[in-house]
């Protein structure tokens, strides 16, 4: 249960801080399409994870 | 530009036309089946979650809060990203034991019909808000583009269609196939329709709007105020809102949960969707800013919810206006429909079955889909009537954001199904009761304009568009402290502990071992037949039995309790896990239980651990493995062992047991001890109950053998171990009794040899002088009668006194002193000197003996003792031999071996008797003509001369006739120079 509870506060840190985060996606200076590029960033992140995870693990 | 109200009827039929031929060609096996099936076709039918949201409200949020609008698609992409630690553990729940719903899942964990029926009366409200938004958008949508017609036609109209759809492809319960494949690709195509005209819509804004990327650098260059650059900053409290019901919108949507567990095609799709679906919300997203900036640059009147719609008119572009309106039809319909099939089979499960369970012996499967139907049915007409009354007069935003608030509710129990085993029923009950009442009070009520009751006791805060969001925590946070401090403050039934072990992250549920009323699965059928009828019982029975590979009728009892688990998860998916729970408590129970606790079933755990193998890591993997290998030792032990539960179940039956008995561990582990075969029954089952813990020599005829068993006996329960039982070891003693008997056998011998040879002692000295006296008589007596009676007197003394030297030469065995004399012996020498001693006697004259003995063949030895051994077998093949027969000697020297052989032409010795012939006074001749110990003394004197002999009959297999007796003795050799040489000089 260790890694859940890691997992868990990771999930409680960003969700507490996701409108900061996201008023930095979104800075004046950057382009327009930047959130999306980052959000398309963490999905290639969460592709990798998936693409190199043993069938067998939870 | 606009549209006519028949036009876009007919428009909106053949678009739902369409959608009906796709899944009609999916369900008749057109569509290949690894299409369907594909994680590609899965994860579009996921991007139902979107609704009407992604062409419409998106827009009118982003308007708004600029980015805020992405909270509704990070929040469940949040989720996604986390299926391992989040929606595995759900699906595998649900997949083991049928669990459709969240209302199944939550009545399977926390052990209570109310909780299921709670959790759909929630959903069912929160629902209604959510069908209301759909047939808003789409009647809005409808008299944007044909401002002359009814919306309240198109809102009957499109919701006709959407009940006629869920009825025909998804009402249908199939036994053999668990998913809707005609309604998953319909789904799929839904979402594809959606994401295309956004992207065609975001592509037309940037590249005939604005002229390209550079152009819409410079318009956002020169429009920098925050209603038009998307700058505004985010309202952090709705931004958390959204976020975490979209997070909890992945498990808790009756629609997403129903598409992502019950239609899941694989776990490898579930997988891919983990990044596909936030890949696929990302494209739904990017159009977002384009369209809104687009609407705003072309001025358009609709409203930002309605853009997409006002842009495509106000490009005056028919098809372009068209592919909009059919975009959100198609992302309406989809989310209708699977969100009122869900809640029918919620409300079925949940609602109608524990009021009226089906009791009429007809066709249970046939009267179920019929409920479904009428349910899908009521269920449009309701979110109708609340759309015609309360729905229409609100925004599209506030709408979903009650919807969801409603189902948030449901979050703390269904994160308890995986992660809080402690959280219990009351809790659970406690805590939605509170979260939906405080949801009631302070949203659905305000909103709807029914009652305010904040504002008429003038709280310091009145929800009102603004701060809705706070309302949403405060009842979130309500429920979650109510859930946990009744959790921890009552106790949960052993039934929810062991359901809770079950469902927690990897744990194994750790069933007991308890006797069943049924003793058979014929027993089950009769019982289950009550409730079910006959066809459907019989009908369940064999279907589960097929599902566990188990023979048409069983009796072991742990295969009937894996029946009944399997049985009860069968039943799950048809009538919901509480009424298949309590038919199965109630039909299939279990017998009183004797004492305070059983044990555990063992068997199980063990098969449960096995298929968990590969998941087991670190110390857990570490303890499996030596788990395994005492597992092994056991099994591989050499001596026959079984254990046996303290009901007389066997728990273990180990390699060696199974091959002296000749049942296989399959065949009874699991039965009981009475169900062996009546011999290892009688023998097993009376040991386990006496008192004895050991018991020796018991004798059991196997396969017309008898055996000879030990057996031994030891509790299983120690302090660490309180379940009672034992082990049993049985240890086959048959070869050592054999043994025993032979030596007993060899003393007996050994013992008779002896006092025959005292006696030949003690008899020689009056013989001799008997003798003595005869040979007087003759020198006394001229008489011829008396000499001649005097001379037979002598010739019976010698007689007695050639048995007695037989004797005291056989009971002269093993004085290896002896050997100190042994020289060598030539044997062809001593075959000659006793074939010529035998030719002096007048028995045989005409026999031949030819000894075919080399001159060198020599031995190590008592000359005169060979000479005996050859006069013996000489000697008994000559009787043997039939008239003028001949007897060959032939010897070689063979290796290190001198090899002898004599070979007679006689009857030979019947087959029965080879093993006899060298005991002593075994004979086959007349009393009068040997002792039988002629070839017992042979024996021994090869034995001291470190030889053996071997019989063989008949000796020619052509003529079946003769006897040939080989000796081997260590052969001599002269000492030469060869000899001399060193053995590593030798080559």
């Amino acid at each position: 249960m260790y890694i859940y509870r890691l997992v868990f506060l990771l999930v409680l840190a960003i969700y507490i801080f996701s409108p900061n985060i996201l008023d930095w996606w979104t800075t004046p200076g950057n382009a327009w399409y930047s959130p999306f590029v980052i959000w398309a960033a963490l999905i290639a992140v969460g592709f990798w994870l998936e693409w190199r995870r043993d069938p067998n693990e939870f | 530009m606009s549209f006519s109200a028949p036009g876009l009827l007919l428009a909106s039929l053949l678009y739902l036309m369409l959608l009906f031929g796709i899944a009609w060609v999916t369900e008749r096996g057109i569509i290949p089946r690894h299409w369907v099936r594909h994680p590609l076709v899965y994860t579009l039918s996921l991007g139902v979650y979107a609704g009407i949201w992604a062409v419409y409200a998106a827009v009118g949020l982003a308007a708004e809060s600029g980015y805020g609008f992405l909270a509704y698609y990070l929040g469940i992409s949040g989720a996604f990203l986390l299926a391992p630690v989040l929606l595995n553990p759900i699906m595998r729940i649900g997949r083991a034991y049928q669990l459709t719903s969240l209302a199944d899942l939550f009545a399977y964990r926390y052990r209570s019909q109310w909780a299921g029926t709670l959790v759909t009366l929630c959903s069912g409200l929160a629902i209604l808000s959510l069908l209301s938004m759909q047939i808003q958008a789409v009647s809005t949508s409808a008299s944007i583009l044909a401002p002359d017609t009814s919306p309240h036609l198109i809102s009957i109209m499109f919701s006709l269609i959407v009940v006629l759809f869920a009825m025909l492809f998804g009402a249908r319960r199939n036994q053999e196939m668990e998913n809707h494949p005609g309604l998953v690709v319909a789904i799929a195509f839904d979402s594809l329709v959606k994401l295309v005209a956004l992207l065609v819509i975001g592509g037309v804004v940037l590249f005939t709007v604005f002229g390209g990327m550079g152009g819409l650098e410079t318009w956002l260059a020169g429009n920098t105020t925050p209603a038009t650059s998307m700058s505004m900053s985010i309202d952090d409290g709705s931004w958390r809102a959204l976020m975490l019901m979209s997070f909890a919108g992945a498990l808790v949507l009756p629609h997403m949960y129903h598409m992502t567990f019950s239609e899941n095609p694989s776990q490898k799709a579930l997988a891919k969707a983990s990044w596909g679906l936030p890949f696929y919300l990302l494209l739904l997203g990017i159009p977002v800013p384009l369209i809104l900036w687009g609407g705003q640059e072309l001025a358009v009147t609709t409203g930002p919810n309605f853009y997409t719609l006002g842009i495509a008119q106000a490009l005056e572009n028919p098809a372009l206006t068209l592919f909009m309106y059919i975009a959100g039809l198609s992302a309406a319909s989809g989310l209708m429909i699977v969100s009122t099939l869900a809640l029918a089979g919620m409300v079925l499960n949940h609602v109608v079955l524990p009021l009226k369970t089906p009791k009429d012996q007809g066709d249970i499967y046939r009267w179920l889909q019929w409920v479904k139907r009428m349910l899908i049915a009521a269920i449009i007409f309701l979110a109708l009537l609340f759309h015609e009354t309360l729905g229409k007069n609100l925004d599209l935003s506030i709408l979903g954001a009650i919807s969801l608030a409603g189902t948030l509710q449901l979050l703390p129990g269904a994160l308890g199904v995986i992660y809080w085993p402690e959280g219990n029923r009351r809790g659970l009950i406690a805590g939605l009761l509170t979260g939906l009442a405080i949801w009631l009070i302070t949203l659905v009520l305000p909103f709807s304009h029914t009652a305010n009751l904040l504002g008429w006791l003038n709280a310091p805060i009145v929800p009102d568009y603004g701060n809705w969001h706070i309302f949403t925590f405060v009842s979130l946070t309500a429920n979650i402290i109510v859930f946990t401090l009744t959790s921890i403050l009552s106790s949960s039934s052993n039934d929810e502990t062991s359901a809770a072990q079950a469902c927690s992250m990897g744990a194994l549920s750790r069933p007991q071992r308890r006797e069943l009323l049924a003793s058979s699965s014929d027993d089950f059928e009769r019982q289950l037949a009550e409730p079910l009828g006959r066809d459907v019982a019989k009908r369940e029975i064999t279907r589960a039995l097929g599902q566990l590979k188990l023979p048409n009728v069983e009796y072991r009892p742990y295969q009937l309790r894996r029946l009944r688990d399997q049985i009860e998860i069968n039943l799950s998916g048809l009538l919901g896990p509480s009424v298949a729970r309590d038919m199965v408590k109630r039909h299939l129970g279990f017998k009183p239980m004797t004492r305070g606790s059983s044990a555990q079933d063992i068997r199980y755990v063990e098969r449960a651990l096995g298929d968990y193998q590969s998941q087991l890591t670190g110390l857990a993997g570490e303890l499996d493995t030596l788990r395994r290998h005492y597992r092994q030792t056991l099994q591989n032990l050499p001596i026959p062992a079984c254990s046996v539960g303290e009901d007389g179940e066997i728990l273990m039956w180990n390699q060696a047991i199974a091959e002296l008995t000749g049942i296989t561990a399959d065949e009874v582990v699991g039965a009981r001890l009475m169900t062996l075969p009546d011999h290892w029954h009688h023998l097993l089952d009376d040991f386990n109950r006496g008192e004895d813990l050991h018991r020796y020599k018991h004798r059991l005829d196997l396969r017309g053998r008898p055996h000879w068993l030990n057996l031994h006996k030891a509790a299983l329960s120690g302090p660490d171990h309180p379940d009672g039982g034992s082990v049993i070891l049985v240890e086959d003693q048959t070869e050592t009794r054999l043994l025993e008997d032979e030596l007993m056998h060899s003393e007996r011998l050994a013992s008779v040899g002896r006092l025959a040879a005292g006696v030949a002692h003690e008899i020689g000295n009056p013989v001799t002088g008997i003798s003595s006296l005869a040979q007087n008589l003759k020198l006394e007596t001229d008489n011829p009668d008396i000499l001649e009676t005097a001379s037979q007197i002598q010739q019976q003394t010698r007689r007695i006194s050639a048995i007695l030297q037989s004797l005291m030469n056989f009971a002269r065995t093993g004085n290896h002193s002896r050997t100190n004399r042994y020289e060598p012996v030539s044997i062809r020498r001593c075959v000659e000197e006793a074939s010529n001693l035998l030719s002096l006697s007048d028995k045989g004259m005409g026999i031949r003996y030819i000894n075919d003995c080399p001159d060198t063949l020599q031995v190590l030895g008592d000359e005169q003792r060979l000479v005996q051994v050859f006069v013996n077998l000489l000697a008994n093949a000559r009787d043997a031999s039939p008239d003028r027969g001949s007897i060959q000697v032939t010897g070689k020297q063979d290796g290190y071996s001198a090899i002898i052989e004599i070979i007679d032409q006689g009857s030979g010795i019947p087959e029965d008797q080879l093993d006899h012939v060298f005991e002593p006074f075994y004979t086959t001749k007349a009393s009068n003509k040997g002792t039988g110990l002629g070839l017992s003394l042979v024996y021994s004197i090869i034995e001291e001369h470190y030889g053996n002999i071997q019989v063989e009959s008949p000796a020619s297999a052509q003529t079946g006739l003769g006897t040939c007796v080989r000796l081997k003795l260590p052969a001599y050799e002269p000492e030469t120079d060869s000899v001399t040489t060193r053995p590593n000089e030798r080559y």
